[in-house]
Formats: C-alpha cells, sequence, structure tokens
C-alpha cells in the first residue's frame, strides 16, 4: 500500500471541497488505516462507528431492493458525516460543517474512492505514486480466498 | 502571497457582474448558480439581490446555532413549528430567541458575506436563471448586484492590502509561539482565532466553527499573521498530518467476485441489534437468544447459499453494546425479565 498515495488523496479532497473538516479510511471490520482528522475526533471510535454503520445501511439496501449501496449520510445541526464504501473491503469517512456542499462533495468523492480502492489493494495504477506497491506475501495463501476485508480481518473471520 | 492581490479573477468576477447586471436590467425574479468554489447562489427578486448561499461563508442558521443564540434542538423544534418552512423567522422572534431587527441585520450579514465568499473564490460559470424563487433567510428590502459586488470586491481589496493577506479559503495557520503574558492580553475574538487554528481550517472554516463572518475571520487571521501571532506551516509540515498505518499483510484483498459476503462478527452483531428489533412483535416471546460459549466468539447464523432474499439476521440483545440507555437484558430472559427488574427496583425491602 502507497502510504504517500493514501495521504495525498484524502488531503486533495479536504481542499478541493470547502466544508470538510476530517476525513478517515478504514477497513469494512472498522479497523483504522488512515485518519486526516482533527484532535477532537477519535479516529479509531470513529471508524468502528462507521463499519457497524455502512453494514446497516447495506443490509438496508439490500432488504429493500435498493440496488447497489452507494453511501450514507447523517446530518446533524452542525453538520454531517457521510460514509463511502470503498469495493467491499474497506469504507471511507467524510466529516463536513453545515455549509457544505454535498452535490460537490458526492462527486468529488467518487473517483477519489475508486482511487483509494486501488491504492488500499495495491492494484490499480497509480501514475503519480509510482509503481504500486510490492505484492502481499500472504495474499496468494489459501485462507485468502475467502477474505473480506483482508489480513485485517483475517483472524476474526477464522476464528468464527 | 502576490496571488491575493490579483485574485479578483477579473474573468470570473466581469461573469458574476454581467449575469446579475442582466437579471437587474430585466428585472428578474428567481436563483443564479454560480459554480466555480465556493460558488453559491444568488436568489433575486425584480431585479435585486435578497438572499446570498455560499458553501464559503456561514449563513443566517449557521449563525445563530454556531453562536449559541440558539441550540439544536432549539432550531429542530422551530423547524417543526414552522410547518415545512425551511427559514423559522417568526417562531425565531415569537421564542425570544432573536429580536426582528436582530435577525434583519443577521440576514443582510450573511448575504453581504456569502456574496464576499463568492467573489473571492474561483468564479467558473453562471448558469441560466432558475425562475424557482425559493430564497433562504432573505432581507426584507434587496440589494441591488451592483452595490452587493462593489462592497465585495471592496472588501476583497481591504483583505488583499494587509501586510499579509490570506484568501477565505486557502491558509490554514498555526498558532506561533507566543509568551503567555501577550496571549493573555488579547481580546476574547483573537483568542478564539487563536483557538481555532489549528494548522488544518481556514478562514472559512474558522467562521463556521464560531458562528463569525468569512469576511471577520479572514481580516483577523490576516492581521494576527502579521502581527506574528500566528504562522503558516511548512509546506512539508502539513503534508504529514494524515497518519496512514501499515496493514498486517500490506494491501487488502478484494472479495472474488461471486463469493457470498461475510461479515465481521462486530459489525454483524452491530447489524443484527438494529434489525432485530423490529424483528418480533413485542409481547411474544423471544426466541432463544444465540447460544454464547464462555470466551469462544458467538455462533453466527449462515445465510444460506442460495436463498433469494438475505435472510434477517438473529441477535442477543444488547450484543450491540449500545443500549446503555436501557435496562440491560440478560442472556435468556423473556418479558419476565422486565417485571422482575421493575419488582426488584420497587420492592421497599430491596434497598433501592
Amino acid at each position: 500500500m502507497n502510504h504517500e498515495a493514501l495521504a495525498r488523496e484524502m488531503r486533495e479532497l479536504r481542499e478541493q471541497v470547502p466544508g470538510i473538516t476530517d476525513t478517515a479510511v478504514a477497513a469494512a471490520d472498522g479497523m483504522l488505516i488512515a485518519a486526516d482528522t482533527a484532535d477532537v475526533i477519535d479516529p479509531e471510535s470513529l471508524a468502528a462507528i462507521a463499519a457497524a454503520g455502512l453494514g446497516i445501511a447495506r443490509r438496508a439496501t439490500a432488504v429493500t431492493g435498493r440496488g447497489a449501496f452507494r453511501q450514507t449520510v447523517t446530518y446533524g445541526s452542525q453538520g454531517l458525516a457521510a460514509f463511502y464504501a470503498v469495493g467491499d473491503t474497506a469504507l471511507m469517512i467524510v466529516l463536513g460543517d453545515e455549509g457544505i456542499d454535498l452535490e460537490r462533495l458526492h462527486e468529488r468523492t467518487r473517483p477519489a474512492l475508486g482511487r483509494i480502492g486501488a491504492i488500499l489493494t495495491g492494484t490499480g495504477p497509480d501514475p503519480l505514486a509510482g509503481p504500486p506497491a510490492e505484492p502481499d506475501p500472504l495474499a496468494g495463501s489459501p485462507a485468502a480466498s475467502d477474505a473480506l476485508v483482508g489480513a485485517v480481518n483475517d483472524t476474526a473471520t477464522e476464528g468464527v | 502571497m502576490s496571488g491575493v492581490r490579483d485574485s479578483l479573477g477579473r474573468v470570473g468576477y466581469d461573469l458574476l457582474s454581467h449575469a446579475l447586471g442582466e437579471c437587474r436590467n430585466a428585472r428578474a425574479t428567481g436563483k443564479l448558480r454560480v459554480s466555480g468554489k465556493p460558488g453559491g447562489v444568488f436568489h433575486l427578486r425584480d431585479g435585486c439581490v435578497v438572499a446570498v448561499e455560499s458553501p464559503g461563508a456561514p449563513g443566517a442558521e449557521a449563525r445563530l446555532l454556531r453562536s449559541g443564540r440558539v441550540s439544536g434542538e432549539q432550531w429542530a423544534e422551530l423547524l417543526r413549528e414552522a410547518s415545512g418552512a425551511r427559514w423559522p423567522e417568526a417562531g425565531l422572534i415569537a421564542h425570544g430567541y432573536a429580536g426582528a431587527a436582530q435577525l434583519r441585520v443577521v440576514c443582510m450579514m450573511a448575504m453581504q458575506d456569502a456574496a464576499f465568499a463568492v467573489v473571492a473564490g474561483d468564479v467558473e460559470a453562471c448558469d441560466p436563471l432558475d425562475a424557482a424563487f425559493e430564497p433562504y433567510a432573505p432581507v426584507v428590502l434587496g440589494e441591488t448586484p451592483g452595490r452587493l459586488l462593489q462592497d465585495a470586491a471592496r472588501k476583497l481589496a481591504a483583505v488583499a492590502a494587509l501586510p499579509r493577506p490570506v484568501r477565505p479559503d486557502r491558509e490554514r495557520p498555526v498558532p506561533a509561539v507566543v509568551p503567555d503574558e501577550i496571549r493573555e492580553r488579547l481580546p476574547p475574538p483573537q483568542k478564539e482565532l487563536l483557538a481555532h487554528a489549528d494548522g488544518r481550517r481556514t478562514a472559512r472554516d474558522i467562521a463556521f466553527a464560531t458562528g463569525l463572518g468569512a469576511y471577520t475571520v479572514t481580516v483577523g487571521m490576516a492581521r494576527m499573521l502579521g502581527e506574528g501571532l500566528l504562522e503558516l506551516p511548512a509546506e512539508s509540515a502539513s503534508a504529514t498530518r494524515v497518519t496512514v498505518r501499515d496493514l498486517p499483510t500490506g494491501a487488502l484483498r478484494q472479495r472474488p467476485a461471486g463469493a457470498p459476503p461475510a461479515l465481521d462478527p462486530e459489525v454483524f452483531s452491530a447489524l443484527s441489534s438494529a434489525v432485530a428489533a423490529g424483528e418480533s412483535p413485542p409481547p411474544e416471546p423471544r426466541p432463544d437468544p444465540l447460544p454464547r460459549s464462555g470466551d469462544t466468539a458467538p455462533v453466527l447464523p449462515r445465510r444460506e447459499p442460495g436463498a433469494n432474499a438475505p435472510s434477517l439476521p438473529r441477535r442477543e440483545p444488547g450484543a450491540s453494546g449500545i443500549t446503555e440507555s436501557l435496562a440491560p437484558e440478560r442472556a435468556g430472559v423473556s418479558w419476565k425479565g422486565f417485571f422482575r427488574l421493575r419488582h426488584r427496583i420497587w420492592t421497599p425491602d430491596s434497598g433501592t
């Protein structure tokens, strides 16, 4: 995984959309991967909450026949929290204040999600960041065949 | 910082000025959407601007809420009372949260500040006028577009003339190392600005965080930079703010196409708790909760492969850990548990 490329994507998103206050990327099981958050935010808790919330939202989309899941947005009187799925394996959290332009946020976030997904899986081309990350030595192991969230979740999956 | 001095972006400004001028000449009513960063929407009535909304400046609602004049709960109540209106002006006055004259001032300041934010940013294009007239927090007497833009341009020029000018949505300063005695003597607005300048926030962000105007904060920030109370971090320092962790295996793996989605047990239990809440009618005794054996992870029901509809998960009540405000349920309890609990609470000899 290219750390610098991931950090750059998150930073650029915050700079592109006025009103973004914090961003974080986590694995689908809630394990924090990257955080660009203010001191008042606990990114670990945020990642766990986002994973649980996104799981419920994904399920709700499925049982109600609403097609492919896209994102959830939680509104408060002083801003919003948007949770996006990054493929099947990860998620992205964007916090914004009440001035944020939601249309612009979604518009700018969608392409970034694809790039972030590619960075996380080490697969996608990343012309700015040079060659993709070294292939993971465990990636081809039999245990990985049914992995949903990669190694972060492997232990939990195997334990059940 | 020379970029600020010519930041008016003549092309964008002329574009906006031209579009608004046409609306003025046609005495148009509707909304003019300005795309750009931050961009915004100008609401016009008979060729006069009555409201401007922009992501670049806090609107009337944000000013009232962030300044602490109205709480979020009070605002929600006002909206309920206003029966669909987005701007609960009558309710604000009726409840004594603000006077009519104060609201007029707040709306006018919000409009001028939003115009400043649009002009100070990048104007890319102006959409054709949309006839839908739905202004948010409009002023009673509209402002002519010419005067509004002149006022915004004058403010921008005033910022640019400062020794250390900043853009409302660009610089993210940090507090400079200042002796405590100097810091203590600062007036409250400057102290507040210092408290919010954490290297992550622009002037616009601080305006939203405090409920002050974007122009006010921009000027304050520029002055404090000039006085050495704030400083701009080096590019390399700000670039390291995103903390990225190593994954144990280096990278996540994509789920193979067609594989049934598996869920992490913790996510599953949180998910289940929400779904199971409406799963069975309350008077019915709950089905036996999932067996738990010691410290091992709970046995989770697996989805039947080939089932058309995803089966709803069952759960052990309270497993999500988000029921702390409710009476804690224990494994195997039914509705009897509730009565036992009540009995325990209300028995005089229980000691409670």
